[in-house]
């Protein structure tokens, strides 16, 4: 009787979702369509930033330190930073007096001082170059870390040079790597339990916080779904002959809940394949190889958290829905409770839960979307186990929030807006 | 002997707002019987129907249908009652078939559909039922509800306003669906209106209903009798003032 009753409700509100192509739209096409289409509109926008990079060689002369046998010339570099500048598709024009500076369209200026080739084949002193840099653009700080990258370059160059030329005066055997860098630190990536592993480990868990983030896009439509299935019902006048059949209020509740939480899982599914859809189109790009980033069992790890924390989120916020006079304050009930969701899913973006101290860890437990996050988080640890406890908790909690709240609401309170 | 199917004691209600819509009303249906409520707006008519539904629960008083109580047996009940609030509406993108369908199956019916068969019958829609209801006027609309109340037979009907806001043919053709139901079913009706000459049409007895409370009841004929009027508004009218005056 439960289940029959339940399948019957539940057989309507599918029926009724499934011919709301608006939403079921929205749903599906937005974050598999939009979510792409932003990292490429991202992508494409970032090239299309003109940045305005103005070199101004003060020195222009070239210097001999016959010692060493070395030769610079600042044009060299100018050379160099012109040539690389225009690679990475920045506009280089070349000034001749650091007036440029003031010069608003121009957003980075490298200044050659004089005597910039003596010093840079001097052995007491360095060479200073000075880069100008307009405070507020992305743009030009991307461009000011390529300058820096092309100067990086030359100047180890000069250095390698300077130091194979005193160990043939020294008559001595050293090798170059020994004489710039004596101490060298190297990292190993290993697992929670040692064992070593490839980037793509961190690639994935980049991928899972990326997942973590996406919790907050599928609580929404979810919330919404049960608002027009409760007060929209009132309002639309369909609820009274429902709640006057034999069916007890709580099944009629129930379809409702599961209805929305599979509107939730479209959800979530479409925007897990949104996301991967960004990433291969990223991956194609740099040339990677996204099978080795995206973890299957990862995405239904994913898929069965965002279930029920949709259904936590909107059982938390069902008994206020309940009380409300409309959907607009509904609406606003439900969006104090999505946007809890929604904090505690960016603190999951960038904190590792499982690192947190048992004495804040502990309290925390009583959020389910912490439970979510954990599930989550640990699963990329490798801790399984753990991660299925976690999805175990916040099944039972949202189960159980649902029985508990349904409790809460009469035909009456549903029938009859509060004044 | 006569088989009482509704049985409304001393019914009180106070909303959580402090409303005291219902102030003691007491009235019992026999099978086979239509009986009228009437009353102006905000008089307790529908307050009254949702508490024999079962969807409000008075602040005092029962109720019992088939000498069962709403508030104790509500499952066995419910499934005896049918209920047309009065501005129910059907999901739009339903069609009238799967409407009678859903509620067939949800009332857990045992021949689905020879109930449906039914239904479609008593809305009179043809082949229209397989029409999404978002299609249909507002008549249609409330023809397939009161064929949703009414397919299942139910022992006794609550129809609130039933042919609120239906045109002259749509309230006539509503009227004759609810005549020809009760003498086939010989179920029990309680219909509330604001229309004396639908309820004069249709009632075997009226009760006026002012203020949350039962102020006459007895048979159509018997009241413009008693009043010495020449139909049941102005007799209500009558009966109104003289209520008012004690």
């Amino acid at each position: 009787m439960i289940g029959r009753d339940i399948s019957v409700l539940l057989d309507k509100e599918l029926k009724d979702l499934w011919r709301d192509r608006k939403t079921l739209i929205t749903t599906i096409i937005l974050p598999l369509v939009m979510l792409p289409l932003l990292g490429i509109v991202s992508l494409a926008l970032i090239a299309q930033q003109p940045v305005n990079v103005a070199i101004v060689d003060l020195d222009s002369t070239r210097s001999t330190d016959p010692l060493l046998n070395l030769t610079v010339d600042s044009r060299w570099l100018v050379d160099n930073l012109t040539y690389h500048l225009h690679k990475y598709g920045y506009n280089v024009l070349l000034a001749n007096s650091t007036q440029v500076v003031s010069d608003p369209d121009v957003d980075v200026v490298v200044v050659i001082p004089e005597g910039f080739s003596r010093n840079a084949t001097s052995l007491k002193t360095t060479a200073k170059i000075t880069v100008y840099r307009k405070a507020g653009y992305q743009s030009a700080a991307r461009a000011e870390s390529t300058i820096h990258s092309i100067v990086s370059v030359f100047s180890r160059n000069l250095s390698n040079y300077k130091l194979k030329a005193l160990s043939k005066l020294a008559g001595i055997n050293a090798t170059l790597s020994a004489l710039r860098n004596p101490v060298q630190a190297y990292t190993e990536l290993v697992t929670v339990h040692g064992v070593p592993v490839s980037i793509e480990v961190e690639l994935r868990n980049a991928f899972a916080r990326i997942l973590v983030l996406a919790l907050s896009f599928v609580v929404t439509p979810a919330a919404s779904y049960v608002i027009d299935g409760i007060i929209g019902e009132r309002e639309r006048k369909t609820i009274e002959l429902l709640l006057v059949s034999p069916a007890p209020l709580s099944h009629i509740i129930y379809a409702k809940m599961i209805a929305a939480t599979i509107l939730g899982i479209i959800a979530a599914i479409f925007d897990a394949l949104g996301l991967v859809t960004y990433i291969v189109l990223a991956s194609i790009s740099y040339g990677a190889n996204i099978g080795l980033i995206i973890d299957y069992k990862l995405l239904i790890i994913h898929a069965i958290t965002a279930f029920f924390t949709i259904l936590a989120t909107i059982t938390i916020a069902l008994p206020f829905i309940t009380r409300t006079r409309g959907i607009r304050s509904a609406s606003n009930v439900a969006g104090i409770v999505t946007t809890v969701g929604i904090v505690f899913f960016f603190t999951g973006f960038m904190i590792d839960y499982v690192k947190l101290s048992p004495e804040i860890l502990y309290p925390l437990y009583i959020i389910p979307y912490v439970h979510s996050i954990l599930a989550i988080q640990t699963y990329m640890l490798g801790y399984i186990y753990r991660s299925l406890l976690h999805l175990l908790f916040l099944a039972i909690v949202s189960i159980g929030l649902l029985v508990f709240t349904t409790k809460t609401i009469n035909s009456e309170k549903l029938l009859i807006a509060p004044p | 002997m006569v088989e009482l199917v509704l049985i409304a004691k001393d019914l009180h209600k106070v909303y959580d707002d402090g409303t005291y819509a219902v102030k003691g009303v007491s009235f019992s249906v026999a099978e086979g019987e239509i009986y009228g409520l009437i009353g102006p707006n905000g008089a307790g008519k529908s307050t009254t129907l949702r508490m024999i539904a079962g969807l409000i629960k008075p602040t005092r008083g029962e109720v019992y249908v088939d000498g069962l109580n709403v508030f104790e047996k509500p499952v066995v009940v419910r499934k005896k009652l049918g209920y047309l609030p009065e501005e129910a509406e059907v999901y739009g993108r339903l069609t009238g078939y799967e409407h009678l369908e859903f509620y067939a199956k949800l009332y857990g019916v045992e021949d689905i559909e020879e109930t449906v068969k039914y239904g479609v019958e008593l809305s009179g829609l043809g082949d229209r039922i397989y029409d999404r209801t978002s299609n249909y006027s507002k008549g249609m609309r409330r023809r397939l509800l009161l064929a949703i109340v009414l397919m299942r037979k139910p022992r006794l009907a609550l129809l609130d306003e039933p042919t609120s806001g239906l045109d002259v043919y749509g309230s006539v053709r509503v009227r004759e669906v609810i005549k020809k139901y009760v003498r086939e079913t010989r179920s029990a009706v309680v219909l509330s209106s604001h229309n004396m000459l639908e309820v004069e049409y249709l009632c075997d007895r009226v009760g006026f209903i002012y203020n949350g409370r039962i102020v006459v009841e007895d048979k159509p004929s018997r009241i413009i009798e008693r009043y010495n009027v020449s139909n049941l508004e102005e007799a209500f009218v009558k009966a109104i003032e003289g209520f008012e005056k004690k």
